[in-house]
């Protein structure tokens, strides 16, 4: 079997790719090679799904009519084993090759597996897979506590899904605040405090040495001494770039596929999109991985309209995230976390804003922002998320005249920008 | 396609549209609740009216992890509140600031044009100064070239 276009994925990534391709080249066959089952979901409601708000079907991101639609032969169960870039071909693990024109490696990630001892022996869950989150689900009917180890995104997210089942919940996370790579340590403080309130353990600053059963409950044993015990056990500890299809080359990797600003790797007609590719960063234009779903939804559509034969650029990805989770809405953007040189702007507490700030670098353009509070002020992050795409200066945002306060934003709190602060 | 069509110069911030809005919407007077915001600069007696712009290729849509907001054939930007998973990447998303949100329904909303409705959008039929107005976009850009040429002209002839 061959195919002018061959889609290792069948995400965000392939799904853009698709798009891509299409803009361009209306007619030629697309193979999407799916290690899981059935049409794409998306893994962004997984934990809603968890928590009972959606069905499998509302998961769905696209029908099987949608890829015949497309010209797209979806391919199921069909995990990558290797590649033959001189032959053109790719190996399913089943044995059966398929020969392609141009590849796109958009295998995403998978799930790290913590170094903690007696975890084989235990049940528990992680929450990246739909498999992994029917699993969770049903673990969760049955469950009144649970222990989650990692309070990173995916920890949290699963950690709110247990919420609403009304779980009661304990957080282990390593380093000293939650969502390490979302929030710097002031927002850390304040959305600790709201995780808090709502009654849950935490366990920050703490290490998980071992786990085991305990009259049909799990317990989990903190290095240092203490013991959390509880029916269920969720593991976040963080997602890795899953190579497992290149792993005898050929082409060159570094902790992604390495690409360039075409999205192709460094062997000719292969590309690489999302979670697995190490692509340009747009603020420092080295190589990195932004492991979310807007980037990988961008990639996937340079590569694919690069493989289709039309020559454009990707201008890099911009770290972004946005999410409600213990009644707290946080976003943040690029580069929120300063560097040594960055100005840093924290912006009034506009009424039900928590914690505003803005990074500026030493040339005076906005690099990076990040908000906590309610969901009125995530509008304004994405003025700002427009604002550092086109590098604008700090001085723009600084002097903009903003609107005065309306009978809406004063009667019902919506929220404005008032700088307060600026060194 | 057909939109909302502001002529800034006629707007006089009486906020008739975003009451029109929320009525029609929600079913209450609530100008927070309007899906059209009129942005007032009192000083400088300038007020512009924005709401969703339906972008042809719009990031909103492009972000939207469940597919909830499609580019609808007649090239709307529509929510399907019942695929929305209220996760707000859309709003971070939006460089203009337009994407809205209901906390109470926990869903992303953007001006709808009042596709429910047959009269068409309700800010435009409410609109007393006739600044918003609900038009091809081609004709109205179409008939802002003109208004743009016609200062310059003006100022032009002025100037001789």
């Amino acid at each position: 079997m061959q195919s002018p276009y061959v889609l290792i994925g069948n995400s965000a990534a392939a799904l853009a790719a698709i798009d891509g391709i299409r803009r361009v080249d209306r007619v030629g066959k697309i193979i999407v090679l799916n290690r899981e089952h059935g049409p794409a979901y998306s893994r962004v409601a997984l934990p809603y799904f968890v928590a009972g708000e959606m069905t499998l079907e509302d998961l769905l991101i696209r029908q099987r009519v949608d890829y015949e639609r497309l010209g797209v032969e979806l391919m199921e169960e069909a995990a990558v084993t290797g590649i033959d870039a001189a032959a053109r071909q790719v190996q399913l693990a089943d044995g059966r090759k398929i020969g392609f024109g141009k590849l796109l490696i958009a295998s995403g990630s998978t799930c790290v597996v913590p170094p903690i001892r007696g975890l084989d022996s235990v049940p528990h869950h992680y929450l990246w897979t739909l498999d992994d989150a029917r699993r969770m689900k049903a673990a969760a009917e049955k469950a009144r506590t649970a222990v989650v180890i990692g309070g990173g995104f995916i920890g949290m997210l699963a950690a709110e899904a247990l919420r609403k089942l009304d779980i009661r919940l304990s957080i282990v996370e390593m380093a000293p605040q939650l969502l390490p790579q979302l929030l710097d340590p002031e927002g850390g403080r304040l959305f600790a405090q709201a995780v808090f309130d709502e009654g849950v353990t935490l366990r920050l600053g703490s290490t998980v040495d071992a786990v085991g059963s305990k009259n049909g409950q799990v317990e989990v044993l903190l290095r240092g001494g203490g013991t959390l015990v509880a029916d269920m056990v969720a593991v976040a500890a963080g997602v890795k770039p899953n190579l497992s299809c290149i792993a005898g080359g050929p082409c060159a990797a570094s902790r992604g596929v390495l690409v360039d600003e075409r999205m192709e790797s460094d062997c000719v007609d292969i590309f690489a999109a999302g979670d697995v590719a190490e692509a340009k960063d747009f603020l420092s234009d080295e190589r990195t991985i932004h492991a979310i779903w807007p980037t990988a939804v961008d990639q996937g559509r340079v590569a694919g309209t690069n493989m289709a034969g039309k020559k454009i650029a990707y201008p890099g990805s911009l770290g972004m995230n946005v999410v409600e989770l213990f009644n707290v809405t946080l976003a943040e953007l690029g580069r929120f976390r300063e560097a040594p040189g960055d100005d840093v702007h924290l912006l009034a507490k506009a009424a039900g804003g928590l914690y505003r700030k803005v990074v500026v670098d030493r040339q005076g353009r906005i690099v990076g922002a990040m908000y906590l509070g309610d969901e009125n002020g995530v509008a304004e992050m994405g003025v700002i998320h427009g604002m550092i795409k086109r590098n604008a200066p700090w001085r723009e945002f600084a002097d903009f005249k903003l609107p005065r306060f309306t009978y809406a934003t004063t009667v019902h709190g919506r929220g404005r920008t008032v700088p307060v602060r600026a060194r | 396609m057909k939109q909302i069509v502001v002529h800034q110069e006629k707007c006089t911030a009486c906020r008739e549209c975003e009451v029109a809005c929320s009525f029609a919407h929600e079913g209450v007077f609530v100008p927070a609740l309007s899906r059209i915001r009129v942005n007032d600069f009192y000083e400088e007696q300038f007020y512009l009216p924005m709401t969703c712009v339906h972008c042809a290729d719009a990031p909103c849509a492009t972000v939207c992890p469940t597919v909830a907001i499609q580019k609808e054939p007649d090239g709307q930007i529509l929510v399907h509140e019942d695929r929305c998973i209220g996760c707000k990447m859309c709003l971070l998303a939006c460089p203009f600031g337009v994407m809205g949100f209901q906390p109470e329904v926990g869903v992303a909303q953007n001006c709808d044009l009042c596709r429910n409705i047959p009269e068409g959008p309700q800010c435009v039929q409410f609109c007393v100064p006739e600044a918003l107005e609900y038009a091809e976009v081609e004709t109205a850009a179409a008939a802002t070239q003109k208004i743009y040429a016609a200062t310059i002209q003006q100022s032009l002839s002025t100037q001789q």
